[in-house]
């Protein structure tokens, strides 16, 4: 395997990776302030078709990625009208927007289905492109991929290492104890949620203005959401792992490519839905790292004591249990 | 800085948490608030800092009128309140707990100077970069306090703030307080159902008896004319005696809980080494700070902390590793803290508890609520009431209904937190009929003298080890404190 | 105001608004409003071929409505009912490939029946062990097996089970006559999948308010620790309940097959699996005013059929009113509480 095939395939993994880094990270923000958002999938199908359909009609691949993440909030405000100012159940009405989204999606993106539209284009920057090996996988690409490797490095300054972040985490923590110092919990839990659709709707953005570009039906994204919820639960809720978990999931959607050459026996339908069982997989892995049974063998035998997690549960306080206990 | 509240009415639906009351906070005073559970004491110290606004009645803050006030507002004029579970942000540092200390986020080196700054004053050690979930009860009230004197806080009000500490951090409490109204400006408000702690540091105490005032006093304190005034003179005889002495026990009588150097595995704490055995008709108190293994113990024998070593016996049959169907099957039954969290279920009628609890004979639920809950237990309210709208007592007396006759070995874990006086005395009562019956009862609580008073024999816990066995007469208040905190050896006095 | 009078309010301010919504939907979508309404109207029941249509649309989502009512009164999610509609579906076709000639084709017809519930039920258990016993969450796991299930029933169709010659999106080989569920006069719908759907619908209501086992769910659903501290045993009823669903979903399935497609397609669980969802959250969780509303969802769906060849619409449109109604009935719910009952 020579080098330039390595670089070839590095690129590829942080080209696919792009939109579903970018949903993961606006999920953990969201679930960071406390909000789970369970119609990302939805978000991110809707704002795929709007993104795409506004570029076509402007003419602009930019101005129809801004249109994708305003879809993406709007979403996510009619989520947080429902949850936050109503009061009706977060999770009951993410999963009703999910699938609601997605139907909407393509119904009103009936006119624009296997039409041609712009895309990002690809970068050429001069000098930099041409290090050895990360030169052409960061910046002879698509511009997604420096976009979303940009937003990991915000993301992260900005829940550790601002005001707001921290306050954003206190939310989550304990809203409670948030509410009871004074500070405005659902304004916070509110603008968490807004961002968290925003980042969602530019992945969408980046799907079908660069990483699958078009929009038909169905669009190739499908189920992209629901591995970006489980990213950030295997991710642990901080951002930086949350990138890596991306890239893996994304490494094994181009691991499937790059097989089928090798192996062309294996069916095509078998790399499409590899994703999935390994989210399941990861999940488990994830629970068992915190059951009982894996306590009690992390105390007989030390060398698995270091594959015991640090901090207690990790999920923000606000969230913990929300998932084991039902809606 | 002078408070006062005047006339305060406030209404839970029916029922009245405050009828009427006017207390007057005076400046350079500790003002202790005392009642029982349940006399409205909460809410009218969450109506002083603004959690709950009054549907009468007048704040009175520096001569300024107030007809509520809102938590913002309260926090400017510099009320602040150390409630009774500590209100913090568990996985975040100590430093980052302080710099969200309330209007402004404080910037990361701001904070942390302002903090040492506060501990430097009050004598307080709290290391900035540790995650709060790490400190003991003491440390987090302290961080607490901190972050209340950082932000000027000039009334103080504690919330039953020595529940969970041991003797020697009450003391280093109660001198933090009295410095801080010995400039002769500020004020604490302190809540407490315990009078000896009023009489040690209260200059003046209001006495709240079901939401109405029913006095108020001036130190030097008289026990008895509080003790009345708190309960009504009947029930303040009775919550004056003391409990019968237990009977004494058949030393022949073969043990009916053997630990054999067993290790309970709970979700934070592991307890090892346990060797014990309890025999037949024994009321055993477990005493211990958090953190001590208390709580493991409870959890372990009742089967929900898994058993991972050594050997579990209860009345003849080996349980370590087992199932909690199992432990059931045995005659171990467990009473939660939390009793609405843990044990009961809100939407299901209190029929459906019974028929759960009892499949065989649900066809006859209500014959049997009948004759367990209203005539054996006292129960007030409606077969067919939703468990929701039980009250703290009635909650603990439905759980207690639902414990089987034959049951040997009762485990409970602060049976009578937040209960008032009637349902106090008549669950020791129902507790020593078991035991009278030759179950064995083992029980934890946090409050001392409850336990001194109630039990026969006391297990003291400190740091996850079982440090003490102590039996009749052999143990008081200052002796159990010091191993509590682990400033004793408990060596000599293993039984 | 009473509990009924209030529902009633609800209900009114529910299909209004969604009505509207709907209508400022399709008219920004550039298409004539009132036709549009029209069409699906009469495409669902202009005529008594649509009303077949309707109904055999109407029995799949009861069933699985029903179903549903089983796990969500345990406090499961299982948006993994696709995946058990579609493995109920293959092992119906399984059998009836394997034995349908080595058996009477009554008994043959009946035994793949069975097996669909088998297949189910099965599927179902798998995302259930994998939420009592590993923690994970069965919104993932669902939503994982469902992709799975689709995956395995498109390697069937192009693969081991393609058709002779050349391998078709358009399913199986088709079973012959003989091994198709009874037809309801020669007209396009089978009657025993309607029987079967109301039987099973039956069973639910009576398993969820007159057993103990239906008692001993809603004590899990409302406080699975409590429910573990009294000797219930809340794992396993759990389990019980993902798969007494699975086994209701995977008889959906084989109606499916047996009863009017007769070959497997691609999708065969056509997303009556997350419409059935959205009818019992349309109809709060009461098994009551489950039917009407899986007749009503099932009049959009089959509706919505005509709209791409008449209006040049999507048929998508169905999905999209259901989610309005859906929302706008949370939205009234918040707004005129009700008093508590015991639904979910």
């Amino acid at each position: 395997m020579s080098l330039d095939y390595f670089a070839a395939l590095l690129g590829a993994v942080l080209f696919a990776a792009a939109p579903l880094l970018l949903a993961a990270l606006g999920e953990t923000i969201s679930e960071r302030g406390g909000v789970i958002n369970l119609s990302m999938d939805g978000t991110v199908l809707f704002a795929a078709m709007a993104a795409f359909a506004a570029a076509r009609a402007f003419g602009n691949p930019w101005l129809g990625l801004a249109v994708g993440g305003l879809a993406g909030a709007g979403v996510a405000a009619v989520l947080a009208f429902f949850g936050l100012v109503l009061g009706a159940s977060e999770l009951a009405v993410g999963f009703v927007l999910t699938l609601f989204c997605r139907e909407l999606a393509y119904f009103v993106g009936h006119a624009a289905a296997r039409q041609p539209g712009p895309d990002l284009g690809v970068l050429h920057l001069p000098g930099l492109s041409d290090l050895p090996v990360l030169g052409p996988a960061l910046f002879r690409q698509s511009p997604v991929v420096l976009l979303s490797l940009a937003a990991v490095a915000g993301v992260w300054f900005f829940l550790m290492r601002t005001r707001s972040g921290l306050l954003v985490r206190a939310v989550g923590e304990s809203p409670a104890a948030a509410a009871s110092r004074g500070f405005a919990v659902r304004r916070v839990q509110i603008l968490c949620c807004l961002a968290g659709g925003a980042l969602a709707g530019c992945a969408g953005g980046f799907y079908s203005l660069s990483v699958k570009p078009g929009w038909g039906h169905p669009q190739g994204c499908e189920g992209a959401g629901w591995i970006a919820l489980a990213i950030v639960i295997f991710g642990g809720w901080k951002p930086t792992r949350v990138a890596l978990g991306a890239l893996f999931f994304a490494a094994i959607q181009v691991a499937g490519i790059a097989l089928q050459d090798v192996l062309p026996g294996l069916s095509g339908t078998l790399f499409q839905i590899a994703p999935f069982p390994v989210m399941i997989v990861t999940l488990l892995v994830v629970n068992l790292r915190r059951s009982a049974v894996f306590r009690e063998l992390a105390r007989r035998v030390p060398l698995f004591g270091r594959l015991m997690p640090r901090t207690a549960g990790g999920a923000p306080g606000a969230i913990a249990g929300a998932l084991d206990k039902g809606f | 800085m002078d408070v006062v509240l005047s006339h305060i009415v406030k209404r839970f639906g029916a029922i009245a948490a405050n009828d009427d009351v006017t207390v007057h906070f005076a400046a350079g005073r500790i003002h202790g608030l005392l009642g029982e559970n349940g006399a409205g004491k909460s809410t009218l110290m969450r109506v002083l800092c603004g959690v709950v606004s009054p549907d009468a009645g007048t704040l009175t803050v520096d001569g300024r009128d107030y007809d509520g006030l809102c938590p913002e507002q309260a926090a400017r004029l510099g009320i602040g309140m150390l409630p009774q579970d500590p209100l913090d942000f568990p996985p975040l540092r100590v430093w980052e707990n302080f710099a969200l200390g309330g209007g402004q986020v404080l910037a990361r080196r701001e904070a942390r100077g302002r903090l040492a700054a506060v501990c430097a004053r009050m004598g307080f050690t709290l290391p900035p970069d540790v995650p709060v979930s790490r400190l003991t009860v003491a440390e987090r009230q302290q961080l607490e306090l901190a972050r209340l004197f950082d932000r000027d806080v000039r009334l103080l009000i504690l919330d039953e703030p020595t529940t969970g500490i041991s003797p020697a951090q009450k003391e280093a409490l109660f001198a933090v307080l009295r410095q801080f109204v010995a400039g002769g400006e500020r004020v604490v408000a302190l809540v407490t159902h315990k009078l000896a702690e009023a009489r040690e540091l209260c200059d003046q105490v209001s006495v709240l008896r079901q939401g109405r005032l029913a006095g108020a006093f001036v130190a030097p304190l008289d026990p008895p004319a509080i003790l009345s005034t708190m309960f009504g003179a009947e029930t303040a005889s009775l919550a004056a005696t003391p409990p019968p002495p237990p009977p004494p026990l058949d030393a022949e009588a073969v043990p009916l809980v053997t630990l054999s150097n067993v290790a309970f595995a709970d979700t934070k704490t592991v307890l090892k080494h346990l060797t014990l055995t309890v025999r037949p008709g024994e009321i055993v108190g477990l005493a211990g700070i958090s953190g001590g293994g208390q709580e493991t113990l409870l959890r372990g024998l009742a089967g929900i902390a898994p058993t991972v070593a050594g050997s579990l016996t209860v009345a003849g049959q080996a349980l370590a590793g087992r199932s909690l169907p199992h432990f059931l099957r045995a005659g171990v039954h467990y009473l939660p803290a939390s009793r609405m969290e843990e044990g009961l279920f809100p939407g299901l009628s209190l029929l459906d508890h019974l028929r759960l609890a009892f499949p065989e004979a649900r066809h006859e639920a209500r014959a049997i609520f009948a004759n367990r809950c209203v005539a054996g237990f006292h129960l007030t309210n409606v077969p067919d009431a939703g468990a929701a709208s039980l009250s703290g007592g009635n909650q603990q007396r439905l759980l207690l209904s639902l414990v089987p006759d034959d049951t040997r070995l009762l485990l409970a874990d602060n049976p009578t937190r937040g209960l008032d006086a009637a349902s106090i005395a008549q669950i020791w009562e129902h507790f020593r009929a078991r035991a009278a019956g030759g179950a064995a009862v083992l029980f934890f609580s946090e409050d001392l003298d409850e336990l001194l008073a109630q039990a026969g024999r006391v297990l003291v816990f400190y740091n996850r080890r079982l440090v003490a066995d102590l039996p009749a007469g052999r143990f008081d208040a200052a002796r159990v404190g010091e191993l509590m905190t682990g400033r004793a050896d408990g060596q000599e006095e293993r039984a | 105001m009473t509990g009924r009078g209030s529902s009633l309010v609800r209900a009114g301010f529910a299909l209004a608004l969604a009505l509207g919504v709907t209508l400022a939907l399709v008219a920004a979508a550039g298409a004539p409003p009132v036709a549009t309404l029209l069409v699906m109207l009469t495409g669902s029941l202009g005529s008594p071929t649509a009303c077949l249509r309707t109904l055999s649309a109407f029995a799949p989502l009861l069933l699985c409505g029903a179903a549903l009512c089983v796990t969500f009164g345990a406090n499961l999610w299982n948006i993994g009912v696709e995946g058990q509609i579609t493995l109920g579906a293959i092992f119906c076709l399984w059998l009836l490939r394997g034995a349908g000639d080595l058996l009477p084709p009554d008994l043959a017809v009946g035994l793949s029946l069975g097996a669909a519930m088998v297949g189910g039920m099965l599927w179902a258990l798998l995302a259930g062990v994998l939420r009592t016993h590993g923690r994970v969450h069965e919104i993932f796991s669902g939503l994982g097996l469902n992709f799975v299930a689709t995956g395995i029933s498109l390697w069937l169709i192009l693969g081991p089970w393609k058709r002779p010659g050349m391998a078709s999106m358009s399913g199986t080989e088709p079973l012959p006559p003989v091994l198709h569920l009874p037809l309801w006069g020669g007209r396009p719908m089978s009657l025993w999948g309607l029987l079967l759907a109301l039987a099973g619908f039956v069973f639910v209501a009576w398993l969820l308010r007159r057993t103990f086992f239906g008692l001993a769910l809603s004590a899990v659903r409302q406080n699975m620790t409590a429910a573990g501290r009294l000797g219930l045993r809340p794992r396993r009823r759990m389990l019980a309940a993902m798969g007494l669903c699975g086994a209701l979903a995977g008889l959906a399935g084989g109606i499916l097959v047996a009863g009017l497609y007769h070959r497997l397609i691609p999708s065969i669980s056509g997303n009556y699996g997350y419409t059935a969802i959205l009818a019992v959250l349309l109809a709060s969780g009461s098994l009551r005013a489950l039917p009407a509303a899986c007749l009503f969802f099932a009049v959009l769906t089959v509706g919505s059929i005509q709209l791409p060849l008449e209006l040049s619409l999507d048929s998508s449109l169905a999905g999209v009113i259901q989610g309005v109604l859906v929302l706008t009935l949370f939205a009234a719910r918040r707004l005129w509480p009700a008093d508590t009952r015991g639904g979910a």
